[in-house]
């Protein structure tokens, strides 16, 4: 870049500082990208900052889901009850469909448009691993989910303690739920963006999820209920491994909350099975979903 | 034969009007339909092809509705923008199901031809999904010439393809336009145009701007005045005699050699330059006209 | 009916991943039977089993089946290449519909009566029973979820919320869903064939004109909506 008054040297080209000048500043470095990616990706998830449609569902479906809380919280306060009707966890467990849904639906919206439409390049161009970029990703989901599960908890909490049921007792029953409702959104949100960063077409991952979740969910309960019938426990025990839902409500029996399932694990080994393997899932999920997308930046 | 006529076409979405009141009638041979992005080709196309219902106005092939109409398509080879998804079909097999589709008496001789007319028929055992651009467009072109229909239209046929499969391309539809067939193409890059069609018609912000042959066009614009580059061997002799002219609006010294020349009568120009020239014994090495190039008209009608 | 497009549908059904899914499911349900047979003999589990594959896996393969026949080429409008042809827009979508429905009877109807054998294999009339329920429902499924698939492209979100909100969590809360809800409808007629299942509580009359109209109009309003497809420039 040189002075425009000078002239220009014959047989080359130059181009004159007119105060032309790319950004030589100090740059954000892959800690506040992440940040910025889980923030964005979370506030997608609800459809906002995108298209007025694609807010209507994560809506709706947040507001079924609610709803049962907020009128629990009603008729508590209307009819002074001793204590709340549903436990905790068991609050989750009744509405699983709506929140399948939600997982199903949501995860294309975060995993599969960019693979779909290449912009996965662009993210990547940036100082961003494709480890980052997909645990980002992971984060939104799971923070989503976790509004999801989390509002009806703390609505119920809060109508308890109004309704002035002991304090203790209610905090530590919520609390109970709230790790549950954890080890839950973290299993979903595996399962869900996995299979959403593997088939690119959004109907398709939404079926497939569904499938998977609600499917598996049925063949697991089915199970359990033809072992009780035949009063084979242990069977009914194993089989519980094999559906988020039922690990669920398998630990939330142990940890006191909820009727009792099916077929609940018993004995510690069996218990602590339960927890291994619920964690198992989500952490096996993730390594899975950084290994695609590590797979997916090498092209 | 084979000529779709728009009348007072118009199309709106909701405050958006895409196509405004466009009448023109494309005839055998080739044409161009020219204009910026966003100027409303796509459109205009999809109601010639049927696919899109004009807000008013009509749009004919022979004096039948095209809309609604499955018939007019035994007439009509569409070649639109979208990429052919049919990723596991081999060509060959799409072609032949387009055949079919069309209920021709022989599917595979009709499939066979198409396939040669494009230069096709090797590759053609190959998945769809394995083809590259210009390999994907030439099967969307067998697949609209399968049936031998009277009217072609394509949609920024060159979209994306590579220098030598372009030149291919460009000299299928010269051919099928000596044919005697109609056919249509849009494009917004000029020089593309230019190889292939004089006959252009020009859309711009959902308006007809121009319609024929671009050469006549730019005469048409009389307000313009035609710019010349005229080398002489003795540039300022003849700039002086130049600017006497009344036909001659402006006249200018070009580095380099050669006067640029702004000319509002061509024909009484061509007619006194020699003249001029031989008067005062200034010999004319070049002369040049420097807009009469359809990026000029282009231009001209864009910018206007 | 054409068949060069009947072709074509069936394979783009059978295309890669969904073809895994679609036979997957089935695969599922009747090693499901299999094991339950094996460790839990003869006659038990039979409701859960059965009703696991009719409540779920069979509009969830119907869902597919009609997703995979239309969807994806409306979606990135190659089905241009179809429509722009001298073939009337109802026989193309009736061409779908018909791939669609043989991998929904097939792939969802039929396992059911496998699993019924298996589970219960001196009642074939039961397990016949379940599998013309399932024929019933699984045929006004699809022409449902074909309509779906042409009206908007979230078909299969809506679909499934269809499926699971309004025939599942509604249906059980709210008694007179049934009477507009196709899983009922299809064990009626389950019902009607077997005494040994518990129909909805309402006719197997009813159930089958309701499905029929109900497959008859989705099926012609597919066709209309084909005949006002638009094709787009860049959006």
């Amino acid at each position: 870049m040189t002075d425009p008054t000078s002239a220009t040297p014959v047989g080359r080209s130059v181009i004159h500082d007119l105060g032309y000048r790319p950004y030589t500043g100090p740059r954000l470095g892959e800690g506040p990208i992440a940040r910025a990616l889980v923030l964005t990706g979370f506030r997608n998830a609800f459809g906002l900052g995108r298209s007025g449609k694609s807010k209507v569902l994560p809506f709706i479906l947040l507001a079924l889901n609610v709803l049962p809380a907020v009128i629990i919280a009603g008729v508590m306060a209307l009819t002074g009850a001793k204590e709340l009707p549903i436990g905790y966890a068991q609050y989750a467990s009744t509405t699983q469909v709506l929140l399948g849904i939600f997982v199903a639906a949501q995860a294309p919206v975060l995993f599969s448009r960019d693979l779909r439409h290449g912009t996965i390049a662009l993210y990547l161009a940036r100082p961003l691993r494709a480890g980052t970029y997909a645990l980002a990703r992971w984060t939104s989901l799971l923070m989503a989910t976790l509004v999801f599960l989390l509002i009806p908890i703390v609505i119920m909490w809060a109508a308890a303690l109004l309704v002035e049921l002991d304090v203790s007792d209610q905090t530590t029953n919520a609390g109970k739920a709230l790790l549950l409702a954890v080890l839950l959104a973290t299993g979903l949100t595996g399962i869900a963006g996995l299979i959403a960063s593997w088939s690119t077409r959004r109907g398709f991952a939404v079926v497939a999820t569904i499938a998977v979740l609600l499917i598996g969910n049925g063949i697991v309960t089915a199970v359990q209920g033809i072992a009780s019938e035949q009063g084979a426990v242990s069977v009914g025990e194993w089989a519980g491994l094999f559906s988020p839902y039922s690990l669920y409500r398998g630990l939330a029996f142990v940890l006191g909350d909820g009727r009792e399932p099916l077929a609940p694990p018993t004995g510690g080994a069996m218990q602590t099975a339960y927890l291994v393997v619920f964690l198992g899932i989500s952490l096996a999920c993730v390594a899975a979903l950084l290994w695609r997308y590590r797979k997916v930046a090498e092209r | 034969m084979s000529t779709i006529t728009l009348e007072t076409v118009s199309r709106w979405y909701g405050n958006v009007v895409a196509v405004n009141g466009i009448s023109m009638t494309v005839g055998p041979g080739i044409t161009g339909l020219l204009g910026p992005n966003g100027a409303g080709k796509t459109t205009l196309i999809a109601m010639m092809a049927g696919f899109l219902a004009p807000s008013a106005g009509s749009a004919t092939l022979e004096g039948r509705q095209i809309w609604r109409n499955t018939d007019v398509y035994r007439s009509i080879g569409l070649v639109p923008e979208r990429e052919v998804s049919f990723g596991y079909l081999t060509g060959r097999q799409f072609v032949r199901a387009n055949a079919e589709l069309h209920g021709l008496a022989d599917p595979g001789a009709a499939t066979e031809r198409a396939l040669t007319v494009v230069e096709m028929v090797d590759p053609a055992e190959r998945r769809i999904g394995t083809y590259s651009k210009g390999m994907r467009q030439r099967v969307k072109l067998a697949s609209a010439l399968v049936h031998d229909p009277g009217v072609l239209l394509l949609d920024e046929p060159f979209n994306g393809v590579d220098p030598r499969q372009r030149l291919h391309l460009m000299s299928l539809l010269r051919r099928m336009g000596a044919e005697g067939r109609t056919v249509l193409f849009s494009s917004h890059i000029l020089e593309e145009v230019e190889q292939v069609a004089r006959q252009i018609e020009v859309v711009v912000s959902g308006r007809h701007a121009a319609s024929g042959d671009f050469g006549q066009i730019r005469r048409l614009m009389t307000d313009r005045p035609v710019q010349y580059v005229v080398v002489s061997d003795d540039d300022r002799n003849l700039a002086s005699a130049l600017i006497t002219e009344p036909s001659v609006v402006a006249v200018s010294l070009r580095r380099g050699g050669g006067l640029d020349v702004a000319v509002s009568d061509f024909g009484a120009f061509a007619h006194r330059l020699p003249r001029l020239a031989r008067d005062r014994g200034v010999r004319i090495l070049e002369l040049v006209p420097t807009d009469e190039s359809l990026e000029s008209v282009f231009a001209y009608l864009v910018g206007a | 009916m054409n068949p060069t497009i009947l072709r074509l549908s069936t394979q783009a059904l059978f295309g890669r991943r969904r073809g895994v899914l679609l036979l997957l499911i089935p695969a599922l349900l009747v090693v499901l039977a299999v094991v339950v047979r094996l460790v839990a003999g003869a006659g038990s589990g039979y409701d859960a089993v059965i009703g696991l594959g009719f409540t779920l896996a069979l509009p969830i393969v119907a869902l597919l089946a009609a997703s995979a026949v239309l969807g994806p080429e409306i979606d990135d409008g190659s089905i241009v290449y179809l429509l722009a042809k001298p073939v009337s827009r109802h026989a193309v979508a009736q061409s779908k519909y018909a791939a669609a429905w043989v991998a929904t009877m097939s792939l969802g109807a039929v396992p059911l009566l496998v699993c019924g054998l298996v589970l219960d294999a001196g009642d074939a009339r039961r397990a016949l029973a379940w599998t013309l329920g399932a024929a019933v429902a699984g045929t006004a499924y699809t022409a449902l979820f074909l309509g779906l698939a042409a009206l908007t492209r979230h078909a299969v979100v809506i679909g499934l919320v269809f499926a699971l909100l309004w025939e599942g969590l509604l249906g059980q809360v709210l008694a007179g869903v049934k009477w507009v809800a196709i899983g009922p409808w299809g064990e009626a007629v389950a019902a009607a064939v077997s005494p040994r299942v518990d129909g909805s509580g309402i006719g197997a009359g009813y159930a089958l004109v309701a499905a029929a109209v109900v497959t008859a109009a989705t099926l012609w309003f597919a066709g209309d909506r084909l005949r006002s497809f638009t094709l787009r420039g860049d959006e």
